[in-house]
């Protein structure tokens, strides 16, 4: 049973600090995800975690033990690597057994021919033997124990780096984007065998990936970072429908968010040429008369005709997924605060069910529902909320 | 197979061939001299094969000579070279390799400058030197001045091989619960393997080769290495040139049979690397 505590933990690189201040609390069984994009500290907090990196300042304890200056192999937790990190002169056999054997690793089993006997004799005990073909059954990997890492494909290279973690019984497994490198279907189905090696194997799970469906899907917590921070730490579903900033906001959900420049106008928002009655979970968010960005997700957009209450535009790019349908509206009279990858400054995103009769340039009108949307401040990108709800989102 | 592709095919045969004709004729040629008697050995037309009735020489050089003793001593010093080399040169090259530390640069380059010094420059000093720890006069001295020579370029080799093993594989290795001589024990080595057998190749014929040291540190007529002993029968009146290339193609089989017998490892290692993996 393992809980993790991050209690202000930084690390710096010289001048560069990759991972600020970070304070959080994992109780067990939980599957927290570190996302974020590349650079952001994610991967060296995981280190840190595991023991490979060490911590400027600041303390992790596992279960009220202080674990961040003990070496890696004494912290009871297990490391799945991005690229496997198999041994590869070792046959799948022996990767697998390979932390059982340096449990009970002497000097002299470094002479050769005598050691190569100890370790043998290791890997036919009962006792590791049982759990090593126990573990490869549930991995499917028992036709190949004693084949070698070069003659498997990249499914099952990673199947065996999951069972050489799986066989040391950790308390905690750590993993480095260890999907990344399998293509698009095969991700699919060793996020479900991960997904449930959790459920199955208990212990607690601390997942870092740049891929916000892996989080969503995988992560019970997602701690997302940027540049060495946290900016927000929450389940999936608190990430997604109450995002903390801009950031956030823009950083989950495909298509993001949209985040359209308005105007608070007497207890009502003004969003280009139009005016919208603010909804009651909006009201008190801010006081007077101010600028905000309200954040809308795409599926809260719906392209209508001829409607009084929606704003015009004109349709730049419909992209179809099958299911649904992205559609690009360029908007005459308001402005996004987002422009990314050569996005016009006018642009918002909106996703339809089914395929789209849509053309570029066609001239729509979009209609907004605020029922779900959020608000930020123009100038920090933090989250306005009314005053009751800033207290519960504090004790958060 | 395509009709190119068998042209192909019979062109780089014909390279290979001509390749290992060059390389083995010398070997040839020692072995047809030494069955030459010495009235035909300067014969202005040479003689291309063999004469087996002078067979005789061999036994003659087996039994009238030390060439049994000579060879020996030159086996253990090659060997004991090879292994004190590879032992001493295993830890720096990982320290060069993995670590970042002061005067890094320094060290890497003190190693390189030992290779430009000539042999003969140190007979000298080394000679004093081993004076004064009685190591003058063994084999174990030859060996010691010998790696002083190899450990430095099998470092220097051994750090490009464990460049590039992944690190990903040693932190893989330090969770499992494995200590720094642990990884470089258990794991970076067998990863290393075939760049450890070109490593003993260098320093085995550096130890079977060696002539300087050997001539000048070694004065007891029992512990003399082959290549000292071979150069005892060139004389200043004459020379008996059978004997000493039937001696001399005795000194050369224990090499060639060691370099066929690690060469395998060598290219086993460059066919497992060639896998990514």
């Amino acid at each position: 049973m393992a809980s993790i505590k991050l209690d202000r933990v930084t690390r710096t690189f010289g001048t560069k600090t990759a991972v600020s201040n970070i304070s959080f609390e994992v109780p067990d069984r939980e599957f927290l995800v570190l996302l974020g994009p590349s650079g952001c500290g994610k991967s060296t907090l995981l280190r840190m975690l595991a023991g490979l990196e060490s911590v400027s300042s600041g303390e992790i304890h596992l279960n009220q033990r202080r674990v961040d200056q003990l070496p890696p192999s004494a912290r009871d937790m297990a490391f799945v690597f991005q690229s496997y990190a198999l041994y590869p002169h070792m046959t799948v056999r022996r990767n697998i057994t390979f932390p059982l054997i340096m449990r009970q690793f002497k000097w002299w089993f470094h002479i050769p021919i005598i050691g190569g006997m100890a370790k043998r004799k290791i890997e036919a005990s009962p006792e590791v033997s049982d759990l090593v073909g126990r573990t490869a059954k549930i991995l499917a990997l028992t036709e190949m124990m004693d084949r070698f890492p070069r003659t498997l494909s990249g499914g099952q290279r990673q199947r065996v780096a999951l069972g050489r973690a799986m066989v040391r019984q950790p308390q905690v497994f750590l993993m480095d984007e260890p999907l990344s490198n399998l293509d698009a279907k095969l991700r699919m189905s060793m996020r479900a065998e991960i997904i449930k090696l959790h459920r199955d194997v208990g212990g607690t799970f601390v997942y870092v990936t740049h891929d916000q469906i892996e989080a969503m899907t995988m992560g019970t917590k997602i701690a997302l970072m940027r540049d060495g921070v946290v900016q927000q730490f929450g389940t999936p579903r608190e990430i997604y429908l109450d995002p903390a900033n801009t950031f956030v906001a823009r950083f989950i959900g495909t298509p993001p968010m949209n985040l359209i420049e308005a105007r608070l106008e007497r207890g009502s928002l003004r969003i280009g040429e139009r005016t919208f009655s603010l909804p009651a979970h909006l009201a008190g968010a801010a006081s007077g008369d101010q600028p905000v960005l309200v954040g809308i997700r795409p599926n809260a957009l719906t392209i209508v005709s001829g409607h009084d209450q929606a704003l015009a535009g004109t349709v730049a790019l419909v992209e179809h997924v099958g299911a649904e349908s992205v559609i690009d509206v360029r908007l005459d009279h308001a402005t996004t605060a987002h422009r990314e990858e050569g996005e016009g400054r006018n642009e918002v995103m909106i996703t339809e069910s089914g395929y789209s009769d849509l053309h570029a340039n066609d001239v729509v009108s979009v209609a907004v529902d605020l029922s779900e949307a959020v608000l930020f401040s123009p100038e920090s990108g933090l989250r306005l909320r009314p005053a009751s709800q800033a207290a519960t989102a504090r004790v958060n | 197979m395509t009709r190119s592709g068998s042209w192909g095919h019979g062109l780089r045969m014909l390279a290979i061939l001509a390749l290992l004709g060059a390389a083995a004729f010398p070997l040839y040629w020692m072995f047809v001299t030494s069955l030459t008697p010495s009235s035909e050995l300067f014969a202005s037309d040479a003689r291309l094969l063999p004469k087996f009735s002078e067979i005789g020489v061999y036994r003659d050089a087996f039994h009238g000579t030390s060439v049994t003793t000579w060879v020996r001593n030159s086996a253990i010093v090659a060997v004991g070279t090879t292994l004190v080399s590879l032992a001493l040169a295993i830890f720096p090259a990982y320290a060069l390799s993995r670590f970042r530390f002061r005067g890094m640069g320094l060290v890497g380059f003190g190693l390189f400058i030992t290779q430009m010094l000539p042999e003969a420059m140190l007979v000298v000093p080394l000679y004093a030197i081993f004076g004064n720890l009685a190591l003058l006069n063994t084999l174990g001295g030859l060996i010691l001045a010998n790696s002083a020579f190899t450990v430095p370029v099998i470092t220097w080799i051994l750090k490009g091989a464990i460049d590039g093993v992944p690190i990903d594989i040693e932190e893989a290795a330090r969770i499992d619960g494995c200590s720094r001589l642990d990884i470089v024990l258990g794991v970076v080595l067998p990863l290393v393997a075939p760049t450890l057998a070109a490593a003993a190749v260098i320093a085995f014929f550096h130890g079977w080769n060696e002539y300087i040291f050997a001539q000048t540190l070694i004065s007891d007529q029992d512990l003399r290495t082959a290549s000292v002993g071979l150069a005892g029968f060139v004389g200043e009146l004459s020379t008996p040139v059978h004997t000493v290339m039937a001696i001399g193609l005795m000194y050369t089989l224990p090499a060639v049979i060691f370099y066929l017998f690690v060469q395998r490892f060598v290219v086993a290692g460059m066919t497992a690397g060639s896998v990514k993996g």
